[in-house]
């Protein structure tokens, strides 16, 4: 239980960065100009002629999926990196807690100060956004909300356990970066470029439909792909697909139901929650700090 | 049982040998003292006691736990200021307290332990705004939060003026009058004679001298050395100097001789330096342990009688 009293002292902390309600700040803004952009010309965005709140959020959670990643950086590259470059896990360390409370401590903490922020953000953008609308589904609010605070944990995981590899900032913002550019910006490109080398330096006609599954793999394709599953339905009349982006971009040739299943992206988003903690866990409690 | 018992224990960093060896016996109660100068190893035991590093071989025991497999069951009874820490800029001094004691589960009043160390004015203030010596304290405050059996303090009195110093030094005194075993870390002299029982210095990874202050003194020299101002310092003066009766060392400090004695007279010893070479001013000093570090730790200084 010492990691909790670890994650509110972080909280507290971590809470008072700058950096971080500067980001949400143009995060919000960000929203307000394009949610006011998609409920006055809704036909720019997608099939239907009428802004619908579904839609609103389909256009938001596009938003979101780069928000997050950018903010769990800013508020996580340093969590615990910077504590040992600059000597305050002595203090932390001195006191009868352990390096699991320790990790598990910057876990939920920094997990808190993001979804306090993404909360933030979502509830003045929708909020606003529900007013130019017109109306509230409250269910797929709700669900849609849920998921994105999800999001943020399965990012702060990512990001506290790069910095717990890292014996020193610069290393920490080097791997997130590193990590942002590989699996977020170049993602998409990697399985075509594999095709493409493969195929002796040609796109074949029909692209394999792993490529699909694979492109899925990233966090935030991940993400985006949950909440289709969450909102099959609202999907559907929106008009985004798997594999396809975002609203207003419908490729009808991602229409294969195995490698296009939307719970692929539960399952990638549990993958990315676990797997790089368990990674930052093993070397974080044998390393000499 | 003793409070700290290091055995055999070396460390190493790559090809560098932070520590080579090192077996020390701290018995509870004592106030004792780690001395050594800047990269001999002190902060590297400190660090294994902490299990903030793991050793090459060796082991600690600390209160009879071991630091590695019981290292939780170590830090629930010793308080730790830290060397080369830093504060959490953001958090008040009041908050990092509140924090400690949570943590600790004590129920002792932040407020009384702010008191104490000296910095309750600045409670609410963001420790980022302290100065090096209020973070020091606020660090001690953490370390003396909840009584614990044991104090290890590294470097203490860093950052702080003659009176801040003292200060320390009355604590650490309190703490020890109240049954705590205090082991600290130090390159200035003075403080480790001012409160320790016993001092250690350490050299290269190794221990060279274990014992009470008094002790190391009469171990090595009688006590007194004669600064002498003369007028001329070339080495064949100071080789004839170092063969009269009485004297154990001769070195050139300052332009002057720096002369260490045994059992005789220092008039004696001072007359018959002064058939060698014209004697213009003198002083006498006792021997601190200062000298006594410089003598452990860089003897090829010295030019031995």
């Amino acid at each position: 239980m010492k990691a909790l009293s670890v994650a509110k002292k972080d909280f507290r902390d971590a809470a008072q960065s700058r950096a971080l309600w500067a980001l949400v700040g143009v995060f919000v803004v960000l929203l307000l100009i394009t949610t006011y952009g998609y409920s006055e010309f809704p036909e720019l965005f997608g099939p239907l002629d009428e802004a619908t709140f579904e839609g609103l959020i389909f256009f938001t959670s596009s938003i979101t999926s780069l928000f997050i990643p950018v903010a769990a950086i800013i508020v996580c590259f340093k969590s615990l990196a910077g504590e040992r470059e600059l000597g305050s896990i002595k203090i932390l360390l001195s006191l009868p807690l352990t390096r699991t409370d320790a990790l598990g401590g910057k876990l939920l903490g920094r997990a808190g100060v993001l979804s306090a922020a993404v909360l933030v953000g979502l509830v003045i953008a929708l909020g606003f956004g529900a007013a130019l609308v017109g109306s509230v589904a409250v269910v797929p609010l709700l669900l849609f909300v849920a998921l994105s605070v999800g999001f943020a944990a399965v990012y702060v995981n990512i990001m506290v356990s790069l910095s717990a590899l890292s014996a020193t900032t610069s290393r920490a913002i080097t791997y997130a970066l590193g990590f942002f550019v590989a699996f977020e910006l170049a993602w998409d490109v990697v399985p075509l470029a594999v095709v493409y080398v493969a195929n002796g330096f040609s796109l074949p006609e029909q692209i394999p439909e792993w490529t699909f599954l694979v492109s899925q793999f990233s966090p935030s394709t991940a993400y985006f792909t949950s909440v289709i599953a969450l909102l099959p339905d609202a999907a559907t009349d929106v008009g985004v697909t798997v594999g396809g982006g975002g609203p207003g971009e419908v490729d009808p040739t991602a229409a294969d139901p195995f490698y296009v299943t939307p719970e692929a992206g539960f399952v990638f988003l549990a993958f990315w929650l676990v797997v790089p903690v368990v990674l930052g866990y093993r070397r974080f409690v044998s390393v000499d700090l | 049982m003793p409070a700290i018992d290091i055995s055999n224990l070396t460390k190493h960093f790559g090809d560098v040998v932070a520590l080579d060896g090192l077996d020390l016996t701290v018995e509870e109660g004592e106030i004792f003292g780690f001395l050594g100068p800047n990269g001999a190893g002190k902060s590297t035991a400190i660090d294994i006691m902490l299990d903030f590093t793991r050793p090459t071989s060796g082991n600690v025991a600390v209160l009879g736990h071991d630091v590695q497999r019981e290292g939780l069951a170590v830090r629930k009874r010793i308080g730790v200021l830290p060397d080369a820490y830093h504060v959490y800029d953001r958090l008040t001094g009041r908050q990092h307290l509140e924090f400690a004691a949570e943590v600790k589960e004590t129920d002792e009043d932040p407020a009384a332990i702010l008191e104490r160390v000296g910095i309750a004015d600045a409670a609410d203030r963001k420790a980022g705004g302290y100065s090096k010596g209020m973070k020091q304290r606020l660090v001690l405050g953490i370390a003396l939060l909840g009584d614990p059996d044991l104090l290890v303090l590294d470097e203490p009195s860093t950052g702080l003026d003659p009176n801040g110093a003292k200060e320390i030094r009355d604590i650490i005194r309190e703490e020890n009058e109240r049954g705590t075993t205090v082991f600290f870390s130090s390159h200035v002299m003075e403080q480790v004679e001012a409160v320790c029982d016993r001092v250690a210095i350490i050299n290269r990874g190794d221990l060279v001298a274990v014992d009470t202050v008094d002790g190391l003194r009469s171990a090595t020299e009688r006590g007194e050395t004669l600064h002498l101002q003369v007028a001329d310092t070339s080495p064949s003066v100071v080789e004839a100097v170092g063969e009269v009766a009485g004297v154990e060392t001769v070195a050139v400090e300052d332009g002057r001789l720096r002369v260490t004695l045994g059992d005789r007279s220092k008039f004696d010893v001072m007359e018959a330096v002064d058939e060698i070479v014209a004697v213009e001013d003198f002083s006498v000093s006792t021997t601190s342990l200062g000298d006594l570090f410089i003598h452990y730790t860089n003897e090829e200084q010295e030019v031995r009688a």
